[in-house]
């Protein structure tokens, strides 16, 4: 009897056990905002551009499967913004009709931040620049309404998109300027060969109004400015080739230019600043700068096997972090308690610890080739 | 087409010694000592009697040669091509940046015209970068961040040449 209530037991405990059928056609989706650490590592495929990639990465995991959270494509170098007022990610492509060749298109993506699924395009001019690329060719302006495109044929010009009706508006000439700079309002400003920014003012149809240009500010043949600057509660601070910073507050209709003040006065050792993100602010206001020794003409995109972090408004120094490796670009969270992101030059994902210098992780191996940027959430 | 900061060799030779042999940098290490074992070393006497080309020296597939100092991208001549000729099958961007580089056997600086090869995908194979005279995108002309696949059937890049286009006024 006790051997035929064991075997019962031993039957219902298995049938209990019994895997359930499942439903088919789950599809995960992502929270609204993104945690505050998952970074998103914008892949250019420089080998296979055709095949760029956009990884939704948990840069606090040490778990290589779970910390790769999702993905959205990003064809021929891609360049992508993160949107604060809606749950979108727009992402410029560019495609050609026969892959390689043929026509070709150019489009804004619209990605849905939770579902990481394209659900409209703009079509745009096939004019984008296509570069190393940087946050500055594709910025929002007027409380995230009109997206603005750099356009590089090689005339130069900027593509308007209006982002709630999702349509194209038309294409603004910057002659002898570049890239995109925001201001308050339908504004924008482009900087010039000749050491002078261009101010835009828009209506709110995407036409210009207005177009001005400050005096020269900086030597473009002797001490360039960096193009790519960290903004900082509205002000800009763009390096430059020798290592001087030049403050510019864009938080106005116009930009004012500050005086300039030097990242490595009275540092021995040559060095410079240099990389393909190479300054980043974080949330308590604090500069980041990828540097490396040694610097001379030619070293202002090498890797830097430093970052300096400088308090602005004192213009001091304040930390130094050592590089587990040298690093060919870097990015913060937006936190109180920011990671700093580095690709490496093993082109591996370096995660450290933005307060303390510490070296917290490396990523790799999550199926990407070249990660040139990272974006977090706002 | 100038990309990939600090991924070749010229930029990384002083931290290489600092780095693992592993990954990018190694293959690429690989690539660039392969592609020079294959060609025949320089000096390359060019051009013909009547109008004498000065003499160069060096390994033209190498990231190092005198005429890459503005360099970004994968040499043409480990793809098909040589140092002013595109790979077969591809179109020569018309338009493109320019650099000014010394050529050491005669001491005089030459205008570099690194007009890309378009119409394929990257071509993959020696990939250099190198910055002298390299400015922002905001000067164009000297910019090696550009893809200067422009004025082309397509602006897929493939790789890029380093054509001399005329000597620089003595400094």
């Amino acid at each position: 009897m006790k051997k035929l209530l064991a075997m019962l037991l031993v039957i219902c405990s298995t049938a209990s056990a019994e895997i359930q059928p499942e439903p088919i056609g789950r599809i995960q989706t992502l929270p609204d905002p993104y945690p505050p650490h998952w970074i998103v590592a914008v892949d250019v495929a420089f080998f296979h551009m055709n095949d760029g990639k956009l990884i939704v990465l948990d840069a606090d995991s040490d778990d290589p499967a779970g910390r790769f959270k999702g993905m959205m494509n990003g064809t021929f170098i891609p360049v992508m913004y993160m949107a604060e007022t809606r749950p979108e990610i727009y992402v410029l492509e560019s495609f050609r009709a026969r892959g390689h060749r043929g026509e070709r298109t150019d489009v804004m993506t619209i990605y849905d931040k939770t579902t990481l699924a394209p659900i409209d395009e703009v079509v745009i001019p096939a004019k984008r620049v296509s570069a190393m690329p940087t946050e500055y060719y594709l910025q929002l302006v007027d409380d995230e309404k009109l997206a603005l495109i750099y356009n590089f044929t090689p005339a130069t010009t900027v593509s308007v998109v209006d982002l709630e009706k999702r349509e194209f508006l038309g294409e603004v000439p910057i002659p002898g300027c570049s890239l995109i700079y925001p201001l308050a309002g339908r504004a924008f400003a482009s900087l010039c060969g000749d050491g002078k920014l261009l101010t835009i003012q828009l209506d709110r149809n995407g036409k210009l109004v207005s177009s001005e240009r400050t005096e020269a500010f900086f030597d473009a043949d002797n001490d360039p400015l960096m193009e790519k600057p960290a903004i900082i509660d509205g002000i800009a601070y763009f390096p430059t080739f020798l290592g001087n910073v030049f403050p510019v507050d864009l938080s106005g209709s116009a930009p004012v230019i500050g005086e300039s003040w030097s990242l490595v006065e009275g540092v021995e050792g040559g060095w410079r600043p240099g990389g393909i993100v190479l300054a980043q602010g974080d949330a308590s206001g604090r500069l980041y700068v990828l540097m490396h020794p040694d610097g001379h003409d030619g070293t202002h995109k090498d890797p830097g096997s430093e970052v300096w972090v400088f308090d602005p408004q004192t213009k001091q120094r304040v930390d130094r972090i050592e590089l587990a490796l040298p690093a060919i670009t870097m990015g913060l969270t937006n936190d109180d308690d920011p990671l700093l992101v580095t690709t490496n030059i093993n082109l591996e994902v370096d995660v450290y610890n933005a307060n303390s210098g510490e070296h917290l992780r490396t990523i790799g191996n999550f199926g990407q080739e070249t990660v040139f940027l990272f974006h977090s959430d706002r | 087409m100038k990309w990939l900061d600090g991924l070749t060799e010229g930029a990384v030779r002083g931290v290489a010694q600092r780095t693992s042999r592993r990954g990018f940098l190694g293959k690429l290490a690989g690539a660039i000592a392969g592609g020079a074992a294959a060609i025949p070393l320089l000096p390359v006497a060019r051009g013909d009697g009547s109008n004498p080309y000065p003499e160069e020296e060096g390994d033209p597939n190498s990231c190092d040669y005198w005429r890459y100092c503005a360099i970004d991208g994968f040499l043409c001549g480990c793809c098909g091509g040589s140092a002013n000729s595109c790979p077969p099958g591809t179109e020569m961007s018309p338009i493109t940046w320019i650099g000014t580089c010394e050529n050491p056997v005669d001491g005089k600086s030459y205008i570099m015209s690194y007009n890309d090869c378009c119409g394929k995908s990257s071509c993959g194979n020696c990939l250099c970068q190198r910055n002298e005279g390299d400015r922002p995108v905001y000067q164009p002309r000297l910019s090696n961040d550009l893809n200067w696949c422009l004025g082309t059937e397509s602006q897929a890049y493939h790789c890029s040449t380093a054509i001399v286009i005329g000597t620089a006024l003595d400094q």
